[in-house]
């Protein structure tokens, strides 16, 4: 018994202990003693001190496979040159996992200063207060208005900015012009409409040599092409009220149409690949080796496509067949430098300046004439409007390069709220994919009714507050 | 009046270093967890407001965490029911084996020195519907193709396989040590007075490695309960949620959905849910004894 009594004792007080050292850490997120101050307050937009030298960290090293390393280690030394009162640390990030990553270090009080972040991600960033406020420092900016519209928007909220335009993407039907020809398939033809897609994508389907249609993406990120079907049949999965609440739309015409499109794809047309929950390398392979005739892309995949054996010539690009709304948009995505809200304001100066610098268009400039000088294809979109990646090209078909500068025309953001809702339209999709029998109208109906309750009505009542 | 304290001290400083990791990095991050789950956190001004139960009484009422615990009690199911007595029967089978004995520990051993995510990698490779290795050893004998990973009820068996035909080398290991610690006079003398093989391995062997046994299962239920990398590395949770388990709800909300106050109820959840079972577990085997 006495035992008993004594361990009992010390467990209780290492629990005490234990709750202890929780309690007294109940509130070390902040990393410095400055607090949660806006960057654009008055001492954010005057400029780092000469004489006093600002650290920060910035996770931009690029990757060691990155052809273009070499060309950022040379513009890490210039800016040091440069600016010798700013001292930046470059972190390498994992190549996956990379919000993971940076929400970890957010909890951990160790948030970088600059951090490249997604499009999509940036709505739910700016609502939890990790990104910084920067509309002084911004509207101080004397190059500012040289951004493109469509590629702030994604750093802006209510008439605040949040965030640097990093670069920018916009997505389209890349196909394989030999498996077209081989089939006796004109592409103008083929990508006409929902219909007449799947029908070549059908034809394009022969199993005795390995081959299929379209590499349909149904993996964990299905609703990131899925959306795009619901644009071109008229609608969106989401509308933004204007009082700032979410409705869902998954229930609507446009948004059905688009599930049965995907459906007949599958079973109708049986032009997709067999494992329709392969990942997206696994859809590009299959495309990089002819055995997928077409597969949504992006616009600075060409390189990637290229250094994995596919003949530029024999790369197709188009603006996605339009559904029954008639309309084919593409979607702009990309990635916003976003900074860290509590850094002190002569750091998140030092990271402005710093961030400017990297999208200044001398270096933008310098990376498209060193990627040519390298025989890299670039990201033939850029986030600021004086910087032509089409004078920065060699080798690269004409038609290629007009066909994306077309389908930017009409680019648009992913869905409002989709950082939130993405397992729930995934779910649907994944459901009617897999099940020949689901009825698209009731799997996007029990979607929606979740999502609904688990995630609107909460989000909703704390937009109301 | 106070009997005086002898305390031996030399063992005490050399554990003391063990007790300082154990309580800073399993107890606080334990307690820190508990701590967390009763407030809506905020990433930028920790802990958030204090809500008490609210995150308890939220993912208790969603069927997302109903529809990750099914999956995360199936999968439990069937390792107990396909893998967990397969290092036992092999170690029984080993035990026997006079001749080469060395040799089949090793080859037991061998495959636990390969990286998980290799091992993975290699079955979803296998389980390619267009050309992978076991749809085309299937062809052979007129069965097939399966989409491996494409149907709910098959993707669950399909991430439990791998464990089936590359078993648990460790607990293999551990058995057998358990068996050779069995006195041999006892068994040869239960062999002169006529117990066949059958009753030997009922009446001496698996009772002598019981203890064994119990200590396997209660690892096995929590690493199985708690199982997360190669699921995720097969599936990540899907097709349509079917292999979405406990872990990979609590991964999902607090680094997706950035809501770490609901990943620490679930955690605190599935603790104690563990914690029960092997209290349950611990109290059966102790009245059998």
């Amino acid at each position: 018994m006495k035992k008993k009594a004594k361990l009992m004792a010390v467990l209780a007080l290492t629990l005490v202990v234990s709750l202890f050292m929780a309690a007294c850490s109940g509130n070390n997120g902040g990393n410095n003693g400055s607090g949660n101050k806006p960057a654009g307050g008055d001492s954010a937009s005057a400029p780092p001190a000469t004489d006093e030298v600002v650290e920060i960290v910035s996770w931009d090293m690029p990757q060691d496979g990155d052809p273009a390393k070499p060309y950022w280690e040379q513009v890490f030394k210039d800016f040091a040159e440069k600016y010798p009162n700013i001292k930046v640390e470059h972190v390498m990030q994992t190549l996956t996992k990379e919000r993971e990553q940076f929400m970890t270090a957010v909890v951990g009080g160790e948030q970088p200063d600059l951090y490249a972040n997604a499009f999509p991600d940036m709505e739910s960033y700016i609502d939890q207060g990790i990104t910084a406020d920067i509309t002084e420092l911004w509207n101080n900016y004397a190059e500012k208005d040289m951004f493109l519209p469509s590629a702030t928007q994604a750093a802006t909220r209510d008439g605040k900015i949040y965030g640097i335009p990093n670069f920018m993407y916009v997505t389209g039907l890349a196909y394989n012009k030999q498996m077209f020809a081989d089939a006796g398939l004109d592409p103008a033809e083929a990508l006409k409409n929902w219909e007449s897609f799947g029908e070549a994508a059908q034809k394009l389907t022969d199993a005795s040599k390995n081959q299929y249609g379209y590499a349909l993406l149904g993996m964990d990120w299905a609703d990131w092409f899925f959306e795009y079907y619901v644009w071109q049949a008229g609608g969106d999965l989401t509308e933004q009220q204007e009082d700032g609440t979410a409705k869902l739309t998954f229930t609507s015409e446009p948004a059905v149409q688009a599930l049965q499109y995907y459906k007949d794809l599958k079973f109708k047309y049986q032009a997709t690949q067999k494992n329709v929950v392969q990942s997206l390398d696994e859809n590009s392979n299959d495309f990089y080796q002819g055995r997928a005739a077409s597969m949504i892309a992006a616009s600075n995949w060409f390189g990637g496509m290229v250094s994995s054996g596919m003949d530029i010539e024999n790369i197709g690009f188009s603006v996605l067949p339009p559904g029954p709304g008639g309309t084919s948009p593409a979607q702009v995505g990309g990635a916003v430098w976003i900074f860290n809200p509590k850094a002190t304001p002569e750091k998140q100066q030092a990271a402005f300046t710093y961030a400017t610098y990297l999208m200044s268009k001398e270096v933008q400039d310098g990376l498209l004439q060193y990627q040519m000088d390298n025989g890299i294809f670039p990201n033939l979109l850029n986030v600021r409007s004086d910087v032509d990646a089409s004078q920065f090209v060699e080798g690269m078909p004409q038609e290629l390069i007009e066909n994306v500068q077309a389908a930017a025309g009409e680019g648009r953001l992913e869905y409002f709220l989709k950082a939130r809702l993405s397992p729930y339209v995934v779910k649907a999709v994944q459901e009617v994919l897999l099940d020949e029998k689901a009825d698209p109208m009731a799997v996007m109906q029990k979607a929606q009714d979740l999502a609904q309750r688990e995630v609107v009505d909460k989000y909703n009542q704390e937009v109301k507050k | 009046m106070l009997r005086k304290l002898n305390i031996r001290w030399v063992p005490v400083l050399f554990l003391l270093p063990s007790v300082i990791c154990y309580v800073m990095f399993k107890y606080y991050p334990l307690m820190n967890m508990a701590y967390i789950s009763f407030f809506d956190y905020s990433i930028v001004n920790p802990p958030g407001k204090f809500i008490g139960f609210a995150n308890y009484t939220e993912f208790l009422k969603s069927t997302t965490f109903w529809q990750a615990i099914s999956n995360t009690f199936i999968f439990f199911g069937l390792y107990l029911v396909l893998t967990f007595w397969i290092p036992i029967v092999q170690a029984l089978f080993l035990y026997d084996i006079r001749r080469g004995n060395a040799f089949f520990r090793f080859m037991y051993q061998l495959p636990t020195i390969m990286p998980l995510v290799g091992g993975v990698l290699v079955w979803k490779w296998m389980y390619n519907p267009d050309f992978g290795l076991l749809n085309y050893w299937l062809d052979f004998v007129g069965l097939g193709p399966y989409l491996w990973l494409n149907d709910a009820t098959m993707t669950k068996l399909a991430i439990v396989l791998p464990a089936v035909f590359a078993g648990n080398g460790i607990a293999l290991l551990l058995y057998y040590s358990a068996l050779k610690s069995i006195p041999t006079e006892i068994l040869e003398a239960a062999k002169m007075d006529g117990a066949g093989p059958w009753r030997r391995m009922w009446t001496m062997l698996l009772p002598n490695i019981k203890f064994i046994i119990v200590i396997q299962f209660v690892a096995f239920m929590s690493s199985v309960l708690l199982a997360y990398d190669h699921i995720y590395i097969m599936t990540q949770g899907g097709p349509a949620g079917s292999t979405t388990v406990v872990s990979m709800l609590v991964v999902n909300s607090a680094f997706q959905q950035s809501r770490f106050g609901i990943s620490g109820a679930v955690s605190v959840f599935m603790f104690i849910v563990i914690a029960l079972l092997t209290i349950i577990q611990n109290k059966i085997s102790a009245e059998k004894d």
